[in-house]
């Protein structure tokens, strides 16, 4: 407990140092616009023509700092996100599909857990990376394993400029809410720096009505606090004009109590994830084109606890190596290859001893413009895997740009994409249940869409964009019970999903004003095409995929007054694959006033937040009750 | 993670996945014929739900127009959730006691009509409920696992406990004979004996390992099957060296006494469900993957096997002979019923909630 109290003190402190200067510049009205980040033609799109990739808006990052990527990734993409209660694991899933077909890369690298599969989005804080974005569909063939539905990928920060910049964050809220982060870079022209810190808590002590028990009574959330704390470092030397090296570090540490259901007996049940990322990269361009080289180290740890069952932990170390080629030629041919090499030794409460596992897979990715207004890309990924045996996975993508008049431009867009997913550890490895002869899942999906630009000079932008996707999965992988009562993973059925997704955005600019907003609807249906086992669920909707879900969001920035605020709609979701039950559609609403005041050349940032303004009762895990509406402030400096 | 909680809810499955309900006394005395949505004859699904989440419904399938009605508790009340791990019902004429097992709670509901009348709360993992008369219950409670586990009174008007009697670990089952109380005691390797006068344990019969069915025949014995002691190595793989084969016990009330035991012929798979015949003179149980019928006269264990598999829940309707038998099919959605002659063949199935684990016949 000392360590909360001391937070709390240094919070206070500096609550305290930087009232004053703000009162005293108050008046300060300098000009200052929110720029909205938008990366075009990131080393892993090239690749991915035809595919929608989107970048998560950084000024919504830039206000949801303190919040988990589960938050930002719920209020601003058309993704669902499970969560079971405010304090407990949350997943996310594209397309109809489960958390353990989303790949989740951090630098290009691989850090779903392989013990699960998955990824929890709770423990991933915003500020720990630098930008994210959402590639929509398979990428098997470039990101690899679990990358069926989708990926989310994490890059860290790109520090440029010279000398000394910093950024000090401290943010108090609702239900015992407190958060801090400092982020301190140094750069010269030979070596970039970068070191970052944060630390959060919340008591989650909301009042809600437990709809279970008898005579509906309010009561107040048990068992749902949260204390995390991280750190990020990164260091960029420029070795030679073409020779860079890199290393990176993050580790994260999160102690979390697990919210009971609503009317289930609380066990105290305690959740502590220790996450270690390490990676060192070299980049070396020649006249052969690019040479990068990726080492990681990752160790995931899991400790559960509760008092009704015995402790589990999972420990698992991840060795990687990544190296690969890329060779451009003109300005038309792309070609990248390269090999990826994985070394997983996990020892686990459930396993016989440290268990391993080995995985090889080679890929080459060609990027090709016939003429300027047509991309093409073909990849092709071979995986090599211990025991299993996955089919090579191609994807073939175009984007064609078919009308152009500098005011409309509209693109054609397109691929076909193999994708797999190979049993994790669990999967293999628990005693009693691993199934030595599980496949890995296959994926196979088609998708087309259209993407409308219209350009009004430095006015108004407008990026309209709509994809109709159909995908079928294989052999999808489910732990359920044989005849003799036994759980253990099997290859239960065939899953086709299809859906459209549309997404428009707009970019208004009008002398000190900007107005950007965001609007995007997706429709998915998701069901057993086929079952392998029992008698299953055909027709019907897979559990916890929404049919309907629409995000809205917007900012409006004046004078260093920006308003942003984000409309969630959810529509029901199934709680069980027999569509007997469901969850409750609904609507979320998130609004944030923020105020930056400039200090010689630094920036004071007030902001004023309050999530769910509209006091939802909503759930997106049956049972957990979610917070209701909730206040937060927080004082953000920056060094530029 | 959720792996994780899968395995750990496939723990509590196995744990709590005991047995059959066949013997719930069914009083019909009432001189005013009841009326109510569920007043007719039928049966009571008790559908156990997933553990974690308050999932666990009724399902009631009427004996006559042949059709099932879900999640009955939450129609007939606001839509609220029954309970986690709803795990038995018992009805004491006009009123219906459901045990849900995670929630640690009972629903009190109106037998006929299935409106809540209360609640009974402060109960530590309770199992099943029986009813002296209308004023006087009794549940088990497991209280903490690995624990000595507790009977509990409860006074029916007041819905509040009125003394707790401590007894074995993980008592489970109840049965009123001749005012004594016999509860097992599910993980050690006895029965408890209560006098209902004074409520104090009066005797503790031995009886083979992990004892979890217990029914009451023609002749006024006592049945008691026992699943057998699963002994782990310390990787959670079986060890059959230490593991016991179950057994099946008869005491006679008058002397307290084991007076037959049959012993399994082998300890690979764990007997279980035991529910008894409408004539009361044959036993239910299941016994890898089958289920198999044996008559109490028997001089030893019945191999006859009555219906080629096993089931989650087993019940005999206690009018009609009819066998019920219910699949949890993997938990990821609703359950099914199939109904069986007293012979072994089919005669219907029909759709109830997640995981039915007893059914209550009214």
């Amino acid at each position: 407990m000392a360590r909360f109290s001391f937070l709390k003190v240094w919070l206070l402190g500096c609550c305290l140092s930087i009232a004053p200067i703000a009162l005293a510049q108050q008046q300060d009205t300098t000009r200052h616009q929110l720029h909205t980040v938008e990366v075009f033609g990131k080393p892993a799109e090239v690749y991915a023509a035809g595919s929608r990739v989107a970048q998560l808006d950084s000024s919504y990052l830039d206000t949801y700092a303190s919040g988990s990527l589960a938050q930002a990734l719920q209020a601003r993409t058309p993704l669902y996100l499970k969560s079971y209660g405010v304090s407990g694991i949350s997943t996310v899933a594209f397309r109809g599909t489960n958390a353990s077909q989303t790949a989740i890369l951090w630098n290009g690298l691989n850090i779903s857990s392989p013990t699960l599969g998955q990824t929890d989005f709770a423990t991933l804080p915003v500020s720990g990376f630098g930008n994210v974005a959402v590639q929509y569909g398979p990428a098997a063939a470039t990101y690899g394993s679990g990358a069926i539905g989708g990926a989310v990928l994490l890059n860290s920060p790109d520090y440029k400029g010279e000398g000394f910049g910093a950024d000090v964050q401290t943010e108090t809220g609702s239900f015992g809410r407190y958060f801090g982060s400092s982020n301190v870079k140094y750069g010269t022209t030979k070596v970039q720096a970068g070191t970052g810190l944060y630390y959060g808590q919340a008591a989650n002590n909301f009042k809600y009505k437990d709809l279970t028990r008898y005579q509906t009574p309010e009561v107040r959330q048990e068992n749902a606090a949260v204390s995390q704390y991280g750190i990020t470092q990164d260091l960029v030397w420029q070795l030679a004009a073409a020779t860079k090296f890199a290393l990176h570090g993050w580790y994260t540490f999160a102690d979390r109590e697990v919210q009971p259901a609503m009317g289930s007996a609380a066990n105290k049940a305690q959740l502590q994830d220790k996450n270690l990322r390490l990676m060192a990269e070299l980049e070396h361009n020649s006249r052969y084109g690019q040479t990068a080289v990726k080492a990681a180290l990752f160790n995931d740890y899991l400790q559960y606890t509760s008092n009704t069952t015995a402790s589990s932990i999972s420990d698992v170390n991840t060795y990687q190596l990544q190296a690969e080629q890329a060779y451009t030629h003109g300005n038309r041919w792309s070609l990248r290859g390269g090999i990826n090499l994985q070394h997983f030794a996990a020892t686990n409460s459930g396993y016989a001893g440290e268990q391993s596992e080995n995985r090889a897979s080679a890929f080459a990715l060609l990027r090709y413009d016939p003429a300027s207004n047509l991309k093409l890309s073909l990849n092709l990924r071979q995986a090599i895997i211990e025991g299993y045996n996955p089919k090579p996975t191609p994807a073939l993508g175009f984007d064609w740009k078919f009308y152009n008049d500098n005011i409309n431009q509209l693109s054609l867009k397109g691929n076909v994409a193999g994708s797999y997913r190979a049993p994790t550890l669990n999967d293999r490895f628990w005693v009693g249940a691993g199934n030595p002869d599980l496949k890995p899942e296959q994926g196979w999906s088609y998708e087309s869409g259209l993407r409308h630009l219209f350009i009004l000079g430095n006015t108004l932008l407008l990026e309209t964009e709509l994809t109709a996707y159909h995908m079928l999965i294989d052999d999808w992988i489910q732990w359920s019970p044989d005849a003799g009562g036994r759980w253990r993973p099997v290859n239960l059925f065939r899953v086709a999903a299809e859906g459209i997704e549309a997404n428009t955005k707009a970019t208004i600019t009008l002398g000190e004003a900007k107005l950007s907003a965001t609007a995007g609807y997706t429709y998915t249906s998701s069901e057993q095409a086929k079952v392998y086992e029992g008698s299953g669920n055909k027709g019907n909707q897979l559990m916890y995929v929404p049919r309907h879900k629409a995000v809205l969001g917007a900012v409006a920035a004046y004078k260093g007054w920006s308003v942003l605020s984000n409309l969630n709609y959810t529509g029901i979701r199934y709680t069980n694959n027999s569509e007997s039950n469901y969850l409750k559609d609904f609507m979320l609403l998130d609004l944030a006033l923020s105020k930056r005041l400039q200090l010689h050349t630094h920036n004071l940032v007030l902001t004023l937040r309050s999530d769910n303004v509209t006091n939802a009762t909503y759930q997106t895990m049956a049972y957990h009750a979610m917070p209701p509406r909730g206040y937060t402030f927080s004082l953000r400096f920056i060094i530029p | 993670m959720k792996r994780l909680n899968t395995f750990r809810s496939f723990f509590s499955a196995i744990a709590l996945s005991v047995a059959a309900f066949g013997f719930t006394s069914c009083d019909d005395n009432n001189n005013d014929a009841p009326s109510g949505a569920y007043a007719e004859e039928g049966v009571f699904v008790v559908n156990e739900g997933n553990y974690g989440t308050p999932t666990g419904s009724v399902s009631y399938y009427s004996k006559t127009a042949k059709q099932v009605q879900n999640g009955i508790f939450s129609k007939e009340n606001d839509s609220r959730p029954l309970g986690d791990v709803v795990q038995s019902m018992t009805i004491q004429n006009d009123r219906a006691y459901i045990v849900a097992n995670n929630s640690n709670k009972i629903e009190v509901v109106n037998t006929y009509t299935f409106k809540s009348e209360g609640v009974i709360e402060g109960l530590l993992l309770p199992r099943y409920f029986v009813a002296l008369n209308n004023t006087k219950g009794y549940v088990t409670e497991w209280v903490s696992f690995g624990q000595a586990g507790r009977v509990s009174v409860i006074d029916l008007a007041s819905r509040t406990v009125t003394k707790t009697i401590s007894v074995g670990v993980m008592p489970e089952k109840l049965l009123l004979v001749n005012g004594k109380l016999y509860v097992t005691n599910g993980g050690g390797n006895s029965v408890s004996v209560i006098n209902t006068n004074t409520d104090v344990v009066e005797q503790s019969i031995t009886v083979s390992d992990s004892p979890n069915g217990l029914v009451l025949d023609k002749n006024n014995n006592v049945w008691v099957l026992s699943g057998g002691k699963v002994a782990y190595n310390s990787d959670w793989t079986v060890d059959y060296t230490k593991t016991t084969a179950g057994a099946l016990n008869m005491i006679n009330p008058s002397t307290q006494a084991v007076q037959t035991t049959f012993t399994f012929p082998g300890n690979q798979s764990q007997p279980g469900n035991l529910a008894i015949s409408s004539g009361k003179d044959k036993l239910y149980f299941n016994y890898a993957g089958k289920t198999y019928a044996h008559n109490i006269g028997a001089s030893s264990l019945s191999n006859s096997v009555l219906i080629n598999r096993s089931f989650y829940g087993l019940g005999v309707d206690p009018e009609t002979g009819l066998i019920y038998g219910g699949d949890a099919n993997g938990f990821a959605g609703d359950g099914t019923v199939y109904i069986y002659n007293p012979d072994g063949t089919s005669a219907g199935s029909f759709t109830a909630g997640i995981a039915p684990n007893g059914f209550v016949f009214n």
